[in-house]
């Protein structure tokens, strides 16, 4: 649902419960740049464009509201590159060599703040940062004077290339705040009207697993494990108290860098088509393989893995197995190692409801099956492992949340 | 020659079991009289000239010389030498303890020292042969090796004297071993043989059937805890046998210092083989498996021959002696520019392990070593932060690392040293032992002479 258009009193006081949330200064949106927009004088309104971006290890993500009820007025009064830059979003899938919008993801007829419209999810590589601030310093982007929030490593990072370069100023947000702020956010007004949270039934058995809609309605507490180029994982008890539990860095970017390492490969992509042919099987050692069978005294079973590219010591072994293999088994020992820490993390927290996110769950149904299934397993079916439609893109979600929550007129 | 006589058991004042020859448990009993003010504490580790190492006791700072004025039980280090048990009931010799590993064998052989002319007279011939050629040697066939530096001298087991052996070859040449068991007729030796670890079960109809051996099996984790508590009881030829690192963050002052054992319970075990178990033991006959990771040796390994092509373990520890990491990883102040101060992550802490070799450029620039080093850091990073978990957890603060994969491994232990002290502020304290990767083998030694006891 949308947050009701608010007097200015309460819009101060949650900025003053913002900022004690840790959430650094805002940046106020100047009554005559709100007029520029096109604001209606007297009631709440933001200034255009309303952007969320979070910048992380390997990606960008960017969200962008996209209003579809401007007024004949608005858009006469509406600057030229405002009116560009929408268009420019909108007519295009792909932006550049490498910047992406993910049309499936669109959230259609939603309304923000007052506000309808439709909210765009596009990403681009962050080695692609400085073109994009490029772009910004060339279309002009700070005559809009509009805040940009952002999130994640790159907003500390590019901060003073934003300055230099397009003379922006960024509202910097804190990437875990974000996450859950967008998380909350996007499962409450629906995926189009569809379920944004899911699990996977039967998870063990490839012919019957199925996705099915989880309700997320009393989400707390949860564990959610963010899964990006390394990896968060955050005790969440209610939607203002959370703690990070701990990280490991054996993440999406560790998949991605040894698979490009072990079989040439360049793109994610690529790496997860390897994936799904190859036999992990052949490059880990598994208990049978040390104990001939299952070891039965702790409840390991013979095809569990004992010791992940243990078989790769053997120069004959290492000439048997294909790219792809390798590929798989890269992918199988990333995933079992997060799926491990978060279930030792769930049972010292007493939760039991496991949320992934990240991106390295994007198009990556292998590893939500495999994490599903070893949620499942090895908990002997306490814990159940869940996962959301929108994937990587919470934390500018909650970027976007921050603008609008608390910017000033 | 065995005399089974039956031990003579008695209640002591204390409740504790009595044996005939006045030990508790094999342990000597506690001075009774403490108002003399002498101790024999700390008296185990002293350098060649009688004067005391200093070390940490319990996890005290008392100066050795301060201790003695301490008569408390719990502040004490007592010695606990075994002593002759002058029990006669041992089994026939050959005694052999067996640890057949994912990727190792280890094995553990006793060379009697105090054989007399008599019993040289009776020692049937491969006996006899098979202890000349573990004792001549130090290395056998292509990839057997004795470990000279670990052997432990003037043990008495048993009622007997003698040394410690301790050989290792990789699990791949198993085959060949037992072909040679059933060259050299070790069967007709009629002697138990005592074997834990994975291919204890996996190789145990191979056993039987080429070298018509039977197998007492023992399981891994019993006979680790066994073994170490064995190994530490009786003390590396006078040495200390489990130590620690002092200012393990700096390459400048880190140096090993020993670490007293004595009261080890609870621990945290963490075991590195070709994968990792860990445990949380509360008494010599109390334990759990707490959980368990397969990014174990047998990772780093495998990973290593692929990336860099190197061979073996000690090639590719070599390289990643001279590689840098960094240059692999991508580190928090890659992505935040800083620190990461919100949530205490500083910028040189790794946030993506391999996090660059996305990026063509990047690894087109690196090393073998780089790559090496990488694996390494990884790997073990993730078994600390793991074992971390898990001390947290189970409310244990002394972590000891023991298993193969620290073998010749410093960076390693000074990695583990390091992280466990650094993310838990000083809470929690990383443990070595020199005898690293055999406690399981001794702990199959020591169930022979136990079953043969009980018999």
């Amino acid at each position: 649902c949308c947050r009701p258009c608010v007097s200015p009193g309460a819009a101060a006081a949650r900025a003053r419960q913002s900022s004690r949330l840790g959430v650094s200064s805002t940046v106020k949106v100047t009554k005559y740049s709100a007029v520029l927009a096109g604001m209606v004088y007297g009631k709440k309104k933001y200034a255009f464009p309303w952007f969320g971006m979070d910048i992380g290890g390997t990606l960008v993500k960017l969200v962008y509201f996209e209003p579809k009820d401007i007024t004949v007025e608005e858009e006469q009064e509406e600057v030229e590159n405002l009116k560009n830059i929408r268009k420019y979003l909108t007519l295009n899938v792909a932006y550049g060599s490498s910047g992406i919008r993910d049309v499936h993801l669109e959230l259609k007829d939603l309304t923000l703040c007052g506000r309808k419209g439709n909210l765009h999810f596009i990403r681009f590589p962050t080695q692609d940062m400085p073109a994009f601030i490029q772009m910004g310093g060339d279309k002009h982007f700070a005559t809009l004077h509009t805040t940009l929030c952002a999130t994640g490593g790159g907003a500390h990072k590019f901060e003073p290339d934003f300055q230099t370069m397009a003379h922006l100023r960024l509202r910097k947000l804190d990437e875990l705040d974000c996450l859950i702020k967008g998380v909350l956010y996007i499962d409450s007004v629906s995926f189009n009207g569809h379920s944004e949270c899911y699990y996977f039934e039967n998870a063990s058995d490839p012919e019957k697993c199925q996705k099915m809609p989880y309700n997320l309605e009393n989400p707390y507490p949860l564990l959610l494990v963010n899964i990006g180029s390394g990896v968060s994982i955050l005790a969440v008890y209610s939607k203002d108290n959370y703690k990070r539990v701990t990280g490991t860095s054996l993440g999406g970017g560790t998949f991605l860098g040894l698979c490009c390492l072990l079989t040439g490969c360049s793109t994610f992509e690529e790496a997860l088509e390897m994936a799904s042919h190859g036999d992990s099987t052949k490059v880990d050692k598994l208990v049978k393989d040390i104990y001939g069978g299952d070891y039965e005294r702790f409840g390991l079973p013979g095809w569990a893995v004992a010791s992940s590219f243990g078989s790769m010591i053997c120069k004959e072994k290492r000439d048997s197995v294909s790219k792809e293999d390798l590929a798989r088994a890269t992918l199988v020992t990333i995933t079992n190692n997060i799926g491990s820490i978060a279930r030792m993390c769930a049972l010292n927290e007493n939760i039991t409801r496991v949320v992934f996110v990240g991106n390295f769950l994007r198009v990556n149904t292998l590893s939500m099956k495999l994490l599903a299934y070893a949620m499942d397993y090895w908990s002997k079916g306490q814990l159940k492992a869940l996962f959301l439609e929108h994937e990587g893109y919470f934390g500018a979600v909650g970027a976007l949340l921050e603008l609008l929550d608390s910017a000033e007129p | 020659m065995d005399r089974k006589t039956p031990p003579i058991e008695r209640a002591a004042e204390n409740g504790a079991a009595l044996y005939a020859n006045g030990l508790q448990n094999g342990f000597l009993p506690l001075p009774s009289s403490q108002s003399n003010g002498t101790s024999n504490c700390c008296s185990r580790y002293r350098d060649n000239d009688g004067a005391p190492l200093p070390h940490d006791c319990s996890g005290s700072n008392l100066h050795p010389s301060e201790m003695q004025n301490h008569t408390s039980p719990s502040r004490k280090c007592r010695g606990r030498r075994r002593i002759d048990s002058g029990k006669k009931n041992r089994p026939p010799f050959p005694w052999f303890g067996m640890d057949i590993g994912g990727t190792l064998v280890k094995l553990v052989y006793f060379e009697p020292k105090d054989i007399t002319a008599e019993e040289e007279q009776e020692e049937v011939e491969n006996l006899k042969s098979i202890r000349k050629y573990l004792t001549s040697n130090i290395a056998y066939g292509k990839t057997g090796i004795r470990d000279v530096h670990l052997e432990l001298k003037n043990l008495t087991i048993c009622g007997r004297k003698g040394n410690l052996h301790f050989i290792r070859f990789p699990t791949q040449a198993m085959p060949r071993f037992i072909q040679m068991g059933r060259d050299k007729n070790f069967s007709s030796l009629h002697t138990t043989l005592c074997a834990t670890g994975g291919g204890a079960y996996k190789f145990e109809e191979e056993f039987r059937m080429m070298a018509n051996l039977r197998l007492h099996k023992v399981d891994e984790l019993d006979a680790l805890i066994q073994g170490l508590l064995y190994v530490d009881s009786v003390g590396y030829n006078g040495l200390p046998e489990c130590y620690c690192f002092e200012n393990a963050a700096d390459p400048e002052r880190c140096v090993k210092k020993p670490y007293c054992l004595d009261n080890p319970y609870p621990m945290l075990l963490v075991n590195i083989g070709s994968g990792v178990s860990i445990l949380a033991v509360y008494s010599k006959d109390n334990f759990k498996r707490v959980t368990g990771t397969s990014l174990g040796g047998g990772t780093f390994l495998g990973l290593c021959c692929l990336l860099t092509g190197c061979e073996t373990f000690e090639e590719a520890l070599e390289m990643a002696a001279k590689g840098d990491s960094t240059n692999v990883d991508k580190l928090v102040k890659d992505i935040y520019g800083g620190d990461y101060e919100r949530f205490n992550l500083r910028g040189s802490a790794v946030a993506s392990s391999f996090g660059h070799m996305m990026s063509k450029e990047k690894r087109d620039s690196i090393s073998k070593e780089d790559l090496a080093r990488a694996t390494l850091v990884t790997i073990t990073n993730n078994i600390g932060s793991i074992a971390r978990m898990c001390a947290l957890n189970e409310k244990i603060d002394r972590v000891v690392f023991v298993g193969n994969f620290l073998r010749i491994n410093m960076v390693s232990m000074k990695l583990l040293a390091y992280a466990m002290d650094f993310w838990s502020k000083g809470q929690l304290k990383a443990l070595f032992l020199e005898h690293e990767g055999y406690f399981g083998a001794v702990g199959a030694l020591l169930e022979l002479l136990k079953i043969t006891d009980d018999q």
